[in-house]
């Protein structure tokens, strides 16, 4: 049985640290039971609004409104949230089950109660078994989850999770990624995820919203922010693109539009746009190394060289060199490409495997 | 859509506040600063015939007084260097040959901490004097005829003061020379550096942090210490410390005493300045 | 440097450190009224010295008592400062943090020459309150330098997750920071009360009656009758500070208590 999750809304929160603007004004709508992840470089923000969010930090504008009720002049320990912080937190002078049933004690919880409800937690995380060791014993994935179940023990309305995988190795990251988004659906918690990792954000949340110094850029569906972004900092963000300035030259069949490419003169590349293109206009298109088909070099398409190639397990990396574009293009191929002799090719996309960028903003 | 709403005066989340520091400040306000403030100008009375700085100029000029200043300078020194030679290979070998031992050798370094300086010196008299040991060992020894009271000597003063600066100095090098990767004295060997060689350019350099925060902390404690030269060294060293002491007993010159005390805070906060002066430009950051 | 001559340094070392105190705990147990070394006898008068010779006992107890008392109003006064000041970005906090530490940096001698004067003209008197305060502004920094350094290395997410789950200030303060600042309170608590101990300079001027420390009672005991009781008082002290240290260490764990 899921409990319905609380709403979590951001109107105007801005922030200024001695002078300079660290979070522009900034407007987020977060629903019941969503994972919505703050993705951005260094210094974006993220961390920032996480912790107005949490109380740590106050905004010089706006309001934080959690299910209704705008929290924004009430302390962190009034605004029933739960935190995971990336290096676990965890109180080392308690024992594990100490932990995990510290929120409660603080509401003032009976002893009977507070064990069941946190050996329940332990339950759910799998570690019932450690309710007695103390925090150091554990191993550094084991303590994250601890801290994963001292953070719901409270029932909270919203978690927060500020880069709660960063200090953990691959192969242990990835498997709890899936093991918290798995306890964040059954709980319908609202979560609020800030990282840095795309990856990491494409993985495990239902919308993302790019940061970049201080202002959100896009917000969507991780398949939307990946396929369709809408500035070039974005398309490089999440994931590799390969960006051509060029011109439009004339509309195409069915609704594609056909633009002159810069790099070289008889290049032409074509892309779907959500509205109609002035003939003439300048346009940057992206495209994902893994959309780029190779072709025999003829006129009509780039041609290109190959110049290195790297196998990186699930696919091979080609990266090429063409004449007019000073960025070397990536190429992701399921498949080794048989090539000519002496590496020349052509390349080229499909309509819908382009994008038309927007301008920074 | 309406303007973001402006927040002034939220108050950030802090957990000790600013006025967590308001009882001790009051109480260091009044029972430090403005006692030694009181201190500074006792030591320049307005109505003394001489005019305002009269103790502060006996002190500087008057031959007597000199020779006190620049022995107490000379002490110090001496005893400071004395005490890095003595404490620094004990520092280096608690570092680095001790291991197990280290433990051992820590409690032995700090155990004089549990006993009253007065204990110290004492023992350092009962060894020393006529009737005490070293001179029963020479004697027994033949290397002596009459016993000599070595503990009436200035070297029984230089004594003491190591035997009591020296745990610090060790504990102020052995911090820093802890810090100081095996690995890069390692390396020097195997560029081909002989052990003296390795030593005395990447081993000692390293500690300098260390050397110096011991011997600024050794130089002002023996600024300050009268009690090995009341009891050691009969009378033979006389310092400022023992000479407010011996003003604060015999003549109660309030204003000279203040005069000299003022002094001797002043040698200490130059000695500090200069160590942060000197660890700030020496650009190893710990 | 050949490790052999450093071992034989070492050893040197070693005996230099403890042989004057060992000398003393021989003394103490001569026959001679005289300070010989070798003893010519074994006695233990000098330890019945010591009780008759009330000065001695009474300085003790007033000892122990400043020692203590002086290093938990130190704590008192220290603790709450040192917790708001360590991760203060305030322009003054630094300023404020080395007002607190410089007590130590001030020769013990001109402290307390300062204070006597101060204090007999707010008409404190020589009284053992005087000396309490005096060797309160003694404690103080050694607490606040150890506090101060210890709540630096904890992580303030810790005190951020009690918050967030639901822990007032003071629920925060009680259970998770006090506990863990708590062996840099011991460790600069243990600081204090040796120097207190051992304080000659600070005590010296406030001498009278019932308000001499052990030190100063020694010192002008050895300056009048010079015999083998100093040697026994001294050896009592040391005995009283190291079972002190023992019994901390078998309640709860010196190691525990000062790991900083």
């Amino acid at each position: 049985m899921t409990k319905p999750g609380v709403p979590l809304r951001l109107d105007g929160i801005s922030k200024s640290f001695g002078g300079t603007l660290v979070l522009e004004p900034l407007d987020l709508d977060i629903k019941e039971g969503e994972m919505l992840a703050l993705l951005g470089p260094s210094g974006c923000g993220k961390t920032t609004t996480l912790r107005i969010i949490a109380g740590f930090e106050t905004p010089d504008t706006g309001s934080i409104v959690i299910g209704g009720r705008d929290v924004t002049e009430l302390p962190p320990n009034k605004r029933s949230l739960g935190m995971v912080f990336q290096n676990y937190s965890l109180f080392p002078h308690m024992s594990v089950g100490e932990n995990v049933a510290f929120g409660l004690k603080m509401r003032g919880s009976n002893a009977a109660d507070r064990t069941r409800q946190s050996r329940a937690m332990l339950e759910m995380v799998r570690l019932a078994q450690y309710e007695d060791h103390a925090v150091h014993q554990l191993s550094g994935g084991q303590q994250q989850r601890v801290a994963l179940a001292r953070a719901l023990a409270t029932s909270p309305a919203i978690l927060l999770l500020d880069e709660p995988l960063g200090a953990l190795d691959k192969n242990l990251r990835e498997r709890m990624q899936f093991e918290l988004r798995e306890i964040q659906r059954k709980l319908n918690i609202t979560s609020i995820l800030v990282t840095h990792d795309q990856e990491e954000a494409l993985t495990m949340s239902d919308r993302i919203a790019v940061m970049r110094r201080g202002a959100v850029v896009q917000v969507g569906h991780p398949t939307d922010v990946y396929d369709r972004p809408r500035t070039r900092f974005v398309s490089e963000f999440l994931g590799t693109a390969n960006v051509f300035t060029g011109t439009v030259a004339q509309a195409g069949d069915a609704g594609a539009w056909i633009v002159t490419l810069d790099a070289q003169p008889h290049a032409q590349g074509k892309t779907f746009a959500p509205e109609p293109l002035a003939v003439g206009r300048r346009v940057t298109l992206a495209v994902r190394p893994e959309r780029l088909v190779i072709v025999p070099p003829r006129d009509g398409v780039i041609r290109a060289m190959v110049k290195d190639l790297v196998f990186r397990g699930s696919y091979f990396a080609y990266e090429l060199v063409a004449d007019g574009h000073d960025q070397p293009i990536f190429l992701y191929s399921q498949t080794r490409q048989i090539l000519a002799e002496d590496g020349r090719v052509g390349l080229t996309w499909a309509p819908e495997s382009a994008v038309v960028l927007g301008d920074e903003a | 859509m309406p303007p973001p709403v402006p927040r002034r005066g939220l108050r950030p989340y802090r957990l000790a506040g600013p006025s967590w520091c308001l009882p001790v400040v009051f109480f260091l306000a009044v029972f430090f600063v403005v006692p030694l403030a009181a201190n500074l100008l006792r030591s320049a009375p307005a109505g003394e015939a001489g005019g305002v700085l009269f103790y502060y100029e006996k002190l500087l000029t008057d031959g007597y007084y000199v020779g006190i200043l620049l022995e107490t300078l000379k002490v110090a020194l001496v005893a400071t260097l004395a005490s890095l030679v003595v404490g620094y290979p004990v520092a280096y070998f608690m570092v680095r040959h001790a291991g197990r031992w280290n433990g051992v050798i820590v409690f032995f370094v700090v155990v004089p901490l549990l006993t009253s300086i007065i204990m110290r010196t004492f023992g350092w008299r009962v060894l020393l004097s006529r009737r005490g040991l070293l001179n029963a060992g020479l004697l027994d020894w033949g290397l002596i005829t009459r016993p000599t009271d070595i503990a009436e000597t200035s070297i029984a003063v230089y004594i003491g003061l190591v035997h009591v600066l020296v745990p610090f100095m060790v504990l102020s090098i052995s911090s820093v020379l802890q810090g100081v990767d095996v690995r890069l004295e390692e390396t020097a060997r195997v560029l081909g550096a002989g052990r003296l060689r390795t030593f005395l350019h990447v081993t000692l350099p390293l500690s300098v942090d260390g050397i110096v925060t011991g011997c600024i902390l050794v130089f002002v404690v023996t600024n300050g210490s009268f009690l090995t030269m009341l009891l050691l060294g009969g009378g033979k060293i006389n310092t400022l410390a023992l000479l407010i002491y011996q003003q604060f007993v015999t003549t109660q010159d309030v204003g000279f005493a203040a005069a000299m005390g003022n002094v001797l805070m002043l040698v200490a906060a130059l000695c500090f300045g200069m160590q942060y002066w000197l660890l700030r430009r020496t650009g190893i950051r710990r | 440097m050949p490790t052999i001559l450093l071992y034989a340094y070492m050893a040197l070392f070693l005996v230099f450190i403890v042989a004057p105190i060992a000398a003393v705990v021989a003394v103490s147990f001569s026959s001679s009224s005289y300070i010989v070394f070798p003893i010519p006898g074994f006695s233990w008068r000098w330890y019945w010295r010591i009780v008759e010779y009330r000065p001695f006992i009474s300085s003790l107890i007033v000892s122990i008592e400043l020692a203590l008392g002086s290093a938990l109003a130190g704590a008192c006064l220290g603790v709450p400062a040192a917790l708001s000041l360590a991760r203060s970005r305030h322009a003054a906090a630094g300023l404020l943090s080395n007002l607190l530490l410089a007590p130590i940096s001030v020769p013990a001698i001109v402290l307390g020459f300062a204070l006597l004067y101060y204090l007999s003209a707010l008409s404190f008197g020589i009284t053992f309150l005087s000396l309490f305060i005096a060797h309160t502004v003694a404690a103080i920094p050694y607490i606040v330098r150890t506090v101060l350094a210890t709540y630096r290395a904890l992580s303030p997410n810790l005190e951020e997750s009690a918050a967030i789950l639901g822990a007032t200030r003071w629920q925060t303060l009680r259970h998770v920071t006090l506990p863990l600042v708590r062996p840099g309170v011991f460790a600069g608590a243990l600081f204090a009360v040796l120097t207190s101990l051992d304080n000659l300079p600070l005590s010296f001027f406030f001498g009278s009656a019932n308000t001499n420390t052990l030190p100063v009672v020694m010192l002008s005991y050895m300056e009048n009758q010079f015999d083998p009781s100093i040697a026994a008082i001294s050896t009592v002290q040391m005995l009283i500070a190291i079972a002190a240290l023992f019994i901390l260490d078998r309640l709860y764990g010196i190691e525990r208590l000062t790991a900083v």
